[in-house]
């Protein structure tokens, strides 16, 4: 009996064999499946392959961010600028546009803001050590109150005549819409850079134990920097999805709820908030999930406070499911666990 | 000595008599009433608490109340929660303390202020409403029949939607929030049309919470489940863009009748060029800003009549814009009205 004890853990992957390992992520995988099936043979038309692609395409603003957002906590960092970073840097491109300004040139110039505020909140956490979570909160409303100053609206439409934007609204490559190829684009990058590369593996050791990367020597205040840098982008690359898509950007996106649900799906994958775990799987499967639950509510009619609540406890059974087959003791918990 | 006597007599009523018809003349140079009025308005202090002033509507109503202001001296002043319910909570109980002549206030949903709008005018404080009206009935309210509105808009689909050549009879309805007054009035009016063209379908009734993304994914869902959809109505022009691009995505832009309301701006008129909304009730925002600096003048002038004593109510003037009258006053810009 006591070797059947033993032996658990390394059933569940604790040991170092690892054989199958049911962590969160698997947790999450099995009920994706689960509603895709009930969904399927439940409502009509969900499984065909437009609903598929409507679904896909609804999610991939969403999923974009999620990567940025899973990068920053991989690091044992949290970015809540992106909502800010994302409305404001568009915002700001289709300002000066709107002043003649090629609209092309007018977005890498966003771009290039966006850069800068990744980099001041990047500066802010790695060097004046803000905690990030106070550092992103105080930096956003900073950002959105600045935007709001300027920008006379909160709604800006963007220019009707560039190519490349209509494109990303309504353009397809192999059938599937440009929003789509641009976040698996993302997705896969990221993957790659975080997977492949010595800048991503530093990431991981940098979130797993901070103290313990700086005194092996790591330059680990510039790899923050960076990392906030990179998030600003990828934000703002989610705000030209948005603006392609719609014609143009509210900045009052910026109060809604879509920075949490950013953070939910990455939780909700699996990236847990205490970093040096997880990865763009995670995101990419948080991402379905909530792409499946929504198009399956929408298709149900639910009402929007509705579709709130089942989220949420979608969301807390897939921790409170995680939390009884991976107890936290004292020698799984890491220093910084939130 | 009568004979002087007499032209003494004769003199003083000539006298008199000049002097009577230059004191007519004098009096006749003031327009009756009309120092009465200046003075009754000078100096006086207004507050307007809107939900955000970052809506089209909002700034074309502060610009034509700001002219009136600086025409007879009365001060008004913007108290912008910027969409923060709680933020607007505060600006009222401040309001309510610095006692000013008249507190203007759009709601954001019928409950919030409904209690303190009862003690601003308990305490001696007029309130007039615009747009978005609370439980509370207070001395004035300018803005839409919001019931008016449901009906216009759902008889639009329904001419579309019922006879032969229509595709289907199948309609969507995407809110704003469930709780906004506009939402559940604009709710009775489309119940009362349904009522009448039973044959008319509403598949989809969920709020899009003003969000053009959001309306694009709810709409783009939908379509996937009922590719014969007729017609969408919803509840502002800059938010239905969004449900505009996911049926140009579609290519169903001659399928889809698309229906909404909004102030009347520009980009409204812009979104009909583009092929994105087919009809826009316009409730001109500036013309509602004069009904309501003219409501303004009224509260003021009497300051006699105590707050709440009376109960006043004004709709605005709506017009039907496609692309047939998208231009001229149907389509104002915000420089234009300062």
């Amino acid at each position: 009996m006591a070797g059947d004890k033993k032996a658990t853990p390394a059933i569940l992957g604790r040991g170092p064999g690892k054989p199958i390992k049911i962590n969160q992520e698997w947790v999450v995988i099995a009920i994706s499946v689960i509603l895709f099936v009930v969904f399927s043979l439940g409502l009509d038309k969900f499984l065909s392959e437009g609903n598929i692609i409507a679904l896909l395409k609804n999610v991939s603003i969403l999923g974009t961010l999620a990567v940025g957002m899973g990068f920053v906590v991989v690091g044992r960092g949290i970015d809540l600028t992106m909502v800010a970073v994302m409305v404001v840097g568009v915002a700001f491109s289709i300002w000066i546009s709107s002043w003649g300004i090629d609209f092309t040139l007018a977005a890498l110039i966003g771009a290039g803001l966006a850069a800068l505020l990744g980099l001041f909140t990047g500066i802010m956490i790695a060097f004046a050590e803000i905690p990030p979570i106070f550092a992103t909160l105080a930096i956003a409303s900073s950002i959105y109150g600045s935007g709001r100053i300027v920008f006379a609206s909160d709604v800006l439409y963007a220019p009707n005549n560039v190519q490349w934007l209509k494109w990303i609204g309504s353009g397809t490559v192999f059938g599937l819409p440009a929003s789509v190829i641009i976040f698996g684009v993302v997705a896969a990058a990221m993957g790659i850079f975080l997977r492949k590369t010595r800048f991503g593996r530093l990431v991981y050791a940098t979130g797993d134990n901070p103290s313990a990367a700086r005194n092996m020597g790591l330059p680990t205040r510039p790899l923050i920097v960076t990392q906030y840098v990179i998030s600003a982008l990828i934000a703002f690359t989610a705000g030209l999805i948005m603006t392609g898509l719609v014609t143009g950007i509210n900045t009052r996106l910026y109060n809604s709820s879509l920075i949490y649900d950013v953070l939910l799906v990455v939780v909700l994958g699996g990236i847990g908030l205490s970093g040096g775990q997880g990865g763009v799987r995670n995101v990419i499967v948080g991402t379905i999930l909530v792409g499946i639950l929504t198009n399956g509510m929408t298709i149900l009619n639910f009402s929007y406070t509705s579709q709130n609540l089942i989220k949420s406890i979608i969301l807390l059974i897939a921790l409170a499911i995680d939390a009884i087959i991976n107890p936290r003791d004292e020698q799984t918990s890491q220093s910084g666990d939130i | 000595m009568t004979i002087l006597k007499t032209l003494a007599a004769a003199g003083l009523a000539v006298a008199t008599l000049f002097s009577a018809t230059s004191l007519a003349t004098a009096q006749e140079t003031d327009q009756v009433g009309r120092q009465v009025y200046l003075d009754a308005v000078k100096g006086k202090k207004v507050i307007f608490i809107p939900i955000s002033q970052g809506f089209d509507l909002n700034q074309a109503w502060v610009a034509v109340w700001q002219r009136h202001a600086a025409r007879y001296g009365f001060s008004i002043e913007v108290r912008d929660p910027n969409g923060d319910t709680n933020a607007g909570i505060r600006a009222m109980q401040g309001a309510i303390a610095e006692k000013p002549d008249l507190i203007i206030v759009q709601n954001p949903d019928v409950q919030t202020y409904a209690r303190l709008l009862k003690q601003a005018q308990q305490s001696g404080i007029k309130v007039m409403q615009v747009n978005m009206q609370s439980a509370t009935q207070t001395d004035s309210y300018v803005g839409n029949d919001w019931i008016e509105m449901g009906k216009l808009e759902m008889t639009e689909l329904a001419k579309s939607c019922t006879g032969p050549k229509a595709p289907s009879h199948k309609v969507v309805w995407l809110a704003g929030v469930q709780t906004g007054a506009a939402n559940i009035y604009m709710r009775t009016g489309i119940d009362e049309v349904l009522k009448q063209y039973p044959e008319l379908q509403l598949v989809s009734d969920q709020p899009a919470d003003y969000s053009s993304e959001k309306a694009r994914q709810i709409t783009e869902t939908v379509l996937q489940q009922h590719p014969d959809l007729c017609g969408i109505m919803g509840i502002w022009d800059n938010a239905e863009v969004g449900a505009g691009a996911a049926v140009a995505a579609a290519g169903k832009q001659d399928q889809v009748t698309i229906v909404t309301n909004g102030a009347g701006s520009d980009t409204g008129c812009q979104s009909i060029k583009n092929g994105l909304l087919d009809v826009i009730y316009n409730f001109n925002a500036p013309i509602q800003g004069e009904i309501a600096a003219q409501q303004i003048s009224e509260l003021l002038q009497h300051p006699e009549r105590k707050a709440g004593s009376e109960k006043t109510i004004f709709f605005g003037p709506v017009t039907r814009v496609d692309k047939t009258n998208a231009s001229g006053r149907n389509c104002w810009k915000l420089d234009e009205l300062k």
